[in-house]
């Protein structure tokens, strides 16, 4: 997903100043701390979740929202489809906006453009594997034949058949999450939104649903926003990631952006644990040159290449090797001194 | 240290501390005052403050009399209303009286095996065996067929009102006390009124019945619907789903093994009305109780007892296996016998895969519904044996009569002082502390400050109104008698269960032998808890103390031992570590955590006592409860409602105290 071309089709989702105060009476909070240019702590029993957030999600993007626990990235993920009503701000989607559509059309909103994969997997407990799944397009009416043959075909694709009249509890968790992701998808939305669908899975499992996301991505292209508190898994997922803290975001960029060029001290403390070879590819570390048709005794690579699988390569050839664009043409040379001063953190 | 912002703890409350010894001194000198410098007689509450209400409400009972026929309230309200109740009724009697006897046998005996396999099968077909043996058939029926139309009443008010109160905070708000009251007052309370308004035979014995059994189910679907998984819910709303998508197709689902513990508890709660109901023209086992107790036949009404004690406790597991059900068992988990294979099974064979799955996972349902579709069939189209044959017989009365004779004469060098004792050492002296020794203020004045102890000024202050409000109400003095009745049980209830409570959270082996005993004493309707206990002390005031204390333990036992067992187990572990012995985490660690719990023991255990001693007066009990037992048997309404007031005020009262103090302990 990483080396896809740059996006310039309009954004699909935008966020613009986005507020979410919870409290008794958030709207004076608000503009208390909206006039003020060095906010104040809020009043006992307010809590500003989501802290004036703006961003903009391009078709078929992934962005991920990254942040540790409290820092308001799941309460911001609930303010697009209203789950959560935003004290304050402008979300668009396709260029409508969410905030001041009336409660019908937000219920057409959210039962054909956009659905979510929760966290502990909001599965229906009562509801077998396939019912679960077609809830999405029970809701909008479709009748019972019509759904259960699409749940049927969605769970296929996320490898679940053989399980359709089974509870969700009879089922594990990686299991459980697929269930939660065929029912995102059966409705066919434009738009998904995960908040921390892998976190309550074990490291194995949790590696395995996250390359069968990308695995259904590279096919289906569904804008996303993915919420985790996992950077790894930030940098592994998303198009773009975006850091929060204490309700406001620290930094926007690709995960390239991120590693090479931590804007504080906190997306830096991220960045040292951040597994380098499998984010930064051989682009960021070449030395330019000008196009060149590339050299036929030696073995080139493509700009895009992670440096993990540059490795052994280099280890095999030595320096250096040149680097081709989409053309073929050499854009630059990379060494073995410059791959390993990349890796090293600083 | 420049700033401190906490006070050192000596520093802060010995203002207060003094404040508050100054306070009790002068409610202590108060009550001596009082109690030296009142004039000698008269002690109670002055005759001459009576409000009177007795003489207008016995005039508005005639009113309603001479105008239940003409008056719109009646002709469109309240008899329409009962009119549709007494039909229920006749025709979940009519259900359960027409089929012959062996077809219920059966019929039960399969759901009883369905819910809990061969023994709750017998049990079941055996309960209703016994019914018939002891010539109880009908009247059990009738119980059944009072239980089976109050539970549907209940559900068609309970559950809607649950949802309701669960959309609604506000209704909530409102509904809580309401409730709250509801489980509080004695039954008795409410008998008179319900039977000045619905005047025909059977309805008012449904309406109170009704009234006391409503409350678990409301609040268990309102429970169960707030407490449903959020996380569902919300994925729910994610999808779109309208407010009553959600409720129908989400929470409703998720609160069913909630809503079905409430009916459980409302079967429960309804069947210890049945005796009480019988006073206000129940038919059925309460009517044979309490006929039985009044000619003093203990043969007979332990018949009665034992066949309710039967009912309660198949009802109780039967609506008890209802809340288990595992809609997610996997099929192969299933039990293997003869209604596994059976018509639905055969069916599950050849029908498409998505239904087939309903009829393995409820196939042994609609195999045991269908036996007994077609045994019903047979046994009205062929056999059609009807009643019960009434020279199957095998009774109890002559063993059981003879039984209280021998006891009377021969274990009367035990019962006797023991009664004696208990009159002369505990009764007595109590119930002259509060009306002969003390003067009423002083009284009031007592357990204001009490109250004032526990919840604060405001808890005072309607205490304080509450007790003058029994004294103008005229009952001034049989309430000083049930309440000290009431202070004296409770005392003995808490000295008893506390103990047993703590042995049984110490020794599993001594919890497991004391479990199927406190599951049988809790099943027991109150009443019959009478009936033994006469057998051995006759009739008079103590039979009905004594029967207050054994029906008070159980739950007494029960939150005393939860709440040590609820105590965490790290910090036992922790005491244990730093060396301490056996007694010593017990008083250190577990009894102080579980404090909260303790007091709420107390807590039931003074509502239980309260209305045991209420129920007493009609086997020669005194104070209030013969006070409405005499306002009911004299139709002398006037008398009824001032003694029910006067109950209800001492029932919220004790409550109110009781939670108060059970709070400021968590």
């Amino acid at each position: 997903m990483n080396e896809s071309p740059p996006n310039v089709m309009p954004p699909k989702i935008v966020c613009r100043d986005v507020w979410k105060i919870f409290g008794r009476s958030p709207r004076r909070i608000f503009k208390a701390l909206a006039t003020e240019s060095t906010p104040p702590a809020p009043p006992e029993g307010h809590i500003v979740a989501v802290r004036g957030v703006s961003f903009e999600v391009r078709p078929g993007e992934t962005f991920v929202v990254m942040g540790l626990s409290g820092s308001g990235k799941s309460t911001l993920v609930r303010c697009i489809s209203r789950i959560t009503e935003p004290t304050h701000g402008e979300i668009l989607v396709d260029g409508q906006d969410v905030l001041r559509m009336r409660p019908l059309e937000l219920r057409e909103l959210r039962r054909n453009r956009i659905s979510m994969v929760f966290q502990h997997f909001g599965l229906f407990p009562h509801r077998r594997v396939i019912d679960n799944v077609a809830y999405g397009l029970e809701v909008r009416g479709v009748p019972r034949p019509k759904r259960r043959e699409r749940a049927a075909q969605v769970l296929e694709l996320v490898g679940l058949q053989g399980w359709e009249y089974h509870f969700p509890r009879q089922l594990s968790g990686g299991m459980q999450q697929r269930v939660g992701l065929a029912r995102a998808l059966a409705v066919d939305p434009d738009i998904l939104l995960f908040d921390e669908p892998f976190s309550a899975l074990d490291p194995l499992i949790r590696r395995e649903m996250q390359e069968e996301l990308q695995r259904l991505q590279a096919t289906l292209h569904k804008t996303s926003i993915f919420i985790t508190h996992d950077f790894t898994e930030a940098l592994k997922l998303g198009d773009k990631v975006a850091v929060m803290r204490h309700g406001q975001i620290v930094q926007v960029g690709t995960p390239q952006e991120l590693v090479l060029n931590p804007i504080n001290d906190y997306v830096g403390a991220f960045v040292r644990d951040a597994p380098r070879g499998r984010v930064l590819t051989a682009q960021a570390v070449m030395t330019k040159c000008n196009p060149v048709p590339p050299p036929a005794d030696r073995p080139t690579i493509s700009a895009h290449t992670y440096l993990d699988d540059l490795l052994p390569l280099m280890a095999a050839y030595g320096d250096p090797v040149a680097v081709t664009d989409g053309n073929g043409f050499t854009i630059g040379h990379v060494d073995r001194a410059g791959v390993l001063k990349a890796l090293i953190r600083e | 240290m420049t700033t401190r912002s906490q006070p050192l703890p000596f520093e802060q409350p010995s203002f207060q501390l003094f404040l508050q010894a100054l306070m009790w001194v002068g409610v202590a000198l108060g009550i001596g005052v009082l109690a030296v410098a009142w004039p000698a007689v008269p002690r109670a509450f002055p005759e001459a403050w009576n409000l009177g209400l007795r003489a207008p409400i016995d005039e508005f009972q005639r009113w309603v009399i001479a105008n239940r026929a003409t008056h719109p309230v009646f002709v469109f309200g309240f008899t329409p209303l009962s009119r549709g109740i007494d039909q229920a009724l006749r025709l979940s009697e009519q259900m359960l009286l027409r089929p012959s006897w062996y077809v219920l046998l059966l019929i039960f005996g399969l759901f009883g095996y369905l819910a809990g396999g061969v023994r709750l099968s017998l049990f079941c077909a055996g309960s209703l065996l016994l019914a018939g043996l002891f010539g109880l058939w009908v009247p059990t029926m009738q119980t059944l067929a009072l239980m089976l139309a109050t539970l549907v009443l209940a559900i068609l008010i309970g559950v809607p009102l649950g949802m309701a109160a669960a959309a609604s905070n506000r209704l909530d708000r409102v509904l809580r006390p309401v409730l709250d009251a509801m489980q509080t007052i004695p039954a008795f309370v409410y008998l008179v009124p319900v039977l000045l308004f619905f005047g025909v035979a059977r309805v008012p014995a449904v309406i109170a019945t009704l009234i006391y059994a409503l409350p678990p189910i409301i609040r268990l679907t309102n429970l169960g619907i707030r407490q449903s998984n959020q996380a569902a819910v919300e994925a729910a709303q994610a999808f779109g789903a309208t407010r009553w998508q959600i409720l129908r197709g989400v929470q409703l689902p998720l609160a069913l093994p909630s809503i079905l513990m409430g009916v459980n508890q409302t079967i429960m709660m309804a069947l210890s009305m049945v005796v009480i109901a019988a006073m206000i023209g129940a038919g059925g086992l309460g009517r044979e109780v309490l006929v039985a107790l009044q000619r003093l036949n203990v043969g007979r009404a332990l018949e009665a007892g034992l066949v309710i004690v039967c009912i309660a406790m198949l009802l109780d597991r039967l609506s008890a296996a209802l809340t288990r059900i595992d809609f997610a068992a996997p099929v192969t988990t299933q039990r293997k016998d003869f209604l596994a294979h059976w018509p639905a099974s055969a069916l599950a064979a050849r029908l498409p895969h998505d239904l087939a799955y309903y009829f393995q996972t409820y196939g042994r349902f609609i195999n045991a519904l269908l036996l007994c579709v077609v045994v019903v069939l047979v046994d009205v189209l062929v056999w059609g044996l009807g009643s019960f044959p009434s020279d199957w017989r095998w009774s109890l009365r002559e063993p059981a009569n003879f039984a209280v004779t021998w006891a009377r004469d021969n274990l009367y060098f035990i019962t006797g002082p023991l009664s004696d004792g208990i009159i002369y050492y505990l009764l007595n002296p109590s119930r002259d502390l509060l009306l002969n020794h003390l003067p009423w203020p002083a009284i009031i004045l007592a357990i204001a400050a009490i109250a004032y102890a526990s919840g604060g000024l405001r808890l005072a202050l309607g205490t304080a109104a509450g007790l003058v409000m029994i004294g103008l109400l005229g009952m001034w003095a049989p309430a000083m008698e049930t309440l000290s009745q009431v202070i004296l049980m409770v005392l003995m209830t808490v000295l008893i269960a506390v103990p047993i409570g703590v042995v049984a959270s110490q020794s599993p082996r001594f919890s497991a032998a004391l479990r199927p005993i406190l599951d049988i004493l809790q099943t027991i309707p109150a009443f019959v808890y009478l009936v033994p206990v006469i057998m051995l002390f006759n009739i008079g005031r103590v039979p009905g103390l004594i029967a207050a204390v054994l029906y008070a333990l159980p739950p007494g036992i029960r939150l005393t031992q939860l709440g040590i067992e609820m105590v965490p187990k790290v910090t036992v572990e922790a005491a244990e570590s730093f060396g301490s012995s056996r007694l010593q985490t017990m008083i250190k660690v577990q009894i102080p955590q579980a404090l909260p719990s303790i007091m709420l023991a107390i807590n039931q255990i003074i509502i239980m006592v309260l209305a045991m001693v209420i129920i007493a007066g009609l086997v020669g009990g005194a104070g209030l409860g013969i006070e409405a037992v005499r306002g009911l048997a004299r139709n002398e309404t006037g008398r009824g409602i001032e003694a029910g007031l006067s109950i209800m005020i001492l029932a919220i009262i004790l409550d109110r105290i009781t939670q108060a103090w059970a709070r400021s302990k968590t």
